[in-house]
């Protein structure tokens, strides 16, 4: 689905990666070590400045950067909603190309279990979590294929977390996305990804299943950073 | 007939600076200088602009009027391009802005012979649209910087969901426009019953009728509202797509 050569973006060196259709890959490492900026080289909210990204084997120029961005949605770590109702939120992305159907907003609600009276609500009236919710809601309405989850639990409760967490899990797998997800949280990281990529420094040390890199470390970096 | 003030009487302002010069120097301001060369500079400008006035008074229209608009805007487009810095081509479309709408504002005016085609009517009248022109511009640049730093979430969020540049700077917009209005709106709430306005003050201080001075003053407060919001809308629209670059990316995050 993504492959990266030799890619290089600020701090990031020499980025060497493959990602399936249908995986669930984990990017985590410490803090600025270049995790947000290598998830938006994966929708082009930034570029290169060396090496080359192909996107189902196409090269990630070719597409037309709106119509990418509709296939590989991002939820980013703060739900930055526009200003207006959950519906003027979630009707956003189709609404950009004329393709809005009303019935498409209890789906979408549906989705991310929130009651359909919230159409109508006033966003700044939610909770951390609702508002998280019509983010990802706002995400799915472009119906993508590629899901790059930038930290979109980090600002919440523990129980907040694991509702979305739940909500994520039965997303992913009905709709049989590919999800890429940054995280500080190695319980989450467990949870919901299969394969994982360990940054540090702008460099991954390590890349495999996500079990073995938490279980069985084999650098010292990552063991420190587990430690 | 109109009053005059004598020379003598203009020495009494003395007392207008010696105050906040001393309060400058009893709160330790270090203001002194500021205080005595700004006014000293002031006043000097305003005669010399007064004796430039009597000399473009005395030129024919078609001299003296487009001489003193080409000073003026180009005085201003300076100005206002500070708070541009960085954004390309910033000069020329500031100073496309100003003729359009100095143009637009005084062909209304002739045509609808509110004033006169000589340069006492058509000067002091224009100097008012252009001076508020060049700080709504300004003020929209500035305001409109600081939106997107402020909605970088947002404008990333739209992005992200497919929005174009225009799409997705739609909130800026709007945010910035408004609080280029809102002062503008509120002043004309006002007008009249908290503060005469200067122009009206002027021509009533000349000996003209109140109610002709307040015909005046209408021309020049729903012109420049006008000159406002149009130079408000007019560099927002041009100046926005200067934040991203051709694949539509935040230009800021370009060197992340």
């Amino acid at each position: 689905m993504y492959s990266f050569h030799n890619v290089h973006k600020g701090i990031l060196q020499n980025i060497n990666v493959t990602i399936e259709k249908g995986e669930k890959v984990i990017i985590f490492g410490p803090s600025g070590s270049g995790k947000s900026t290598l998830l938006h080289l994966f929708n082009r909210l930034q570029d290169p400045d060396e090496g080359k990204i192909h996107f189902k084997d196409n090269p990630i120029q070719s597409y037309h950067i709106p119509d990418l961005r509709n296939q590989a949605g991002l939820v980013m770590q703060a739900p930055h909603l526009f200003p207006g109702t959950v519906l003027d939120n979630i009707k956003y992305g189709p609404s950009l190309r004329g393709d809005w159907r009303e019935q498409d907003g209890e789906e979408l609600l549906a989705y991310v279990q929130l009651p359909t009276e919230y159409l109508s609500r006033d966003v700044n009236h939610l909770s951390g979590g609702e508002q998280q919710r019509v983010s990802l809601a706002r995400t799915l309405a472009n119906k993508p294929e590629v899901l790059l989850l930038d930290e979109p639990t980090s600002a919440l409760d523990q129980h907040t977390i694991e509702e979305i967490e739940d909500v994520l899990e039965e997303l992913i797998h009905e709709h049989q996305l590919t999800m890429i997800m940054v995280t500080h949280n190695l319980k989450q990281a467990k949870r919901l990804g299969d394969k994982g990529i360990f940054l540090s420094e702008g460099e991954i040390l390590e890349s495999g299943l996500i079990l073995d890199l938490l279980e069985t470390p084999t650098t010292t970096s990552l063991q420190s950073f587990l430690a | 007939m109109s009053p005059e003030i004598s020379n003598q009487s203009l020495l009494f302002l003395i007392v207008f600076v010696l105050v906040p010069l001393w309060l400058s120097y009893y709160y330790q301001l270090g203001l002194k200088r500021d205080i005595i060369w700004s006014s000293i500079r002031g006043a000097l400008q305003l005669f010399l602009i007064g004796y430039a006035l009597n000399f473009l008074f005395d030129l024919p229209a078609i001299q003296g009027i487009p001489l003193m608009l080409s000073v003026m805007i180009t005085v201003a487009s300076f100005h206002a391009k500070k708070k541009g810095e960085g954004i390309p081509r910033m000069l020329s479309t500031i100073v496309i802005g100003l003729i359009l709408i100095e143009g637009s504002v005084l062909s209304l005016w002739l045509l609808a012979d509110m004033i006169e085609f000589t340069p006492s009517q058509v000067i002091p009248m224009s100097g008012m649209v252009i001076g508020n022109s060049m700080v709504a511009m300004g003020l929209a640049i500035e305001r409109m910087r600081s939106e997107f730093k402020e909605n970088e979430g947002r404008i990333l969020a739209a992005l992200s969901l497919g929005a174009k540049p225009s799409q997705s700077s739609k909130i800026i917009l709007q945010q910035t426009l408004q609080s280029s209005l809102i002062p503008n709106v509120d002043q004309l709430k006002t007008i009249g019953l908290v503060q005469l306005p200067g122009m009206m003050t002027g021509l009533i201080l000349g000996g003209v009728n109140p109610v002709t001075a307040i015909k005046y003053q209408l021309v020049i407060s729903l012109s420049i509202f006008s000159a406002v919001s149009i130079s408000a809308i007019y560099i927002t629209l041009m100046t926005y797509k200067y934040f991203y670059n051709d694949r539509m990316q935040l230009k800021r995050m370009e060197s992340e």
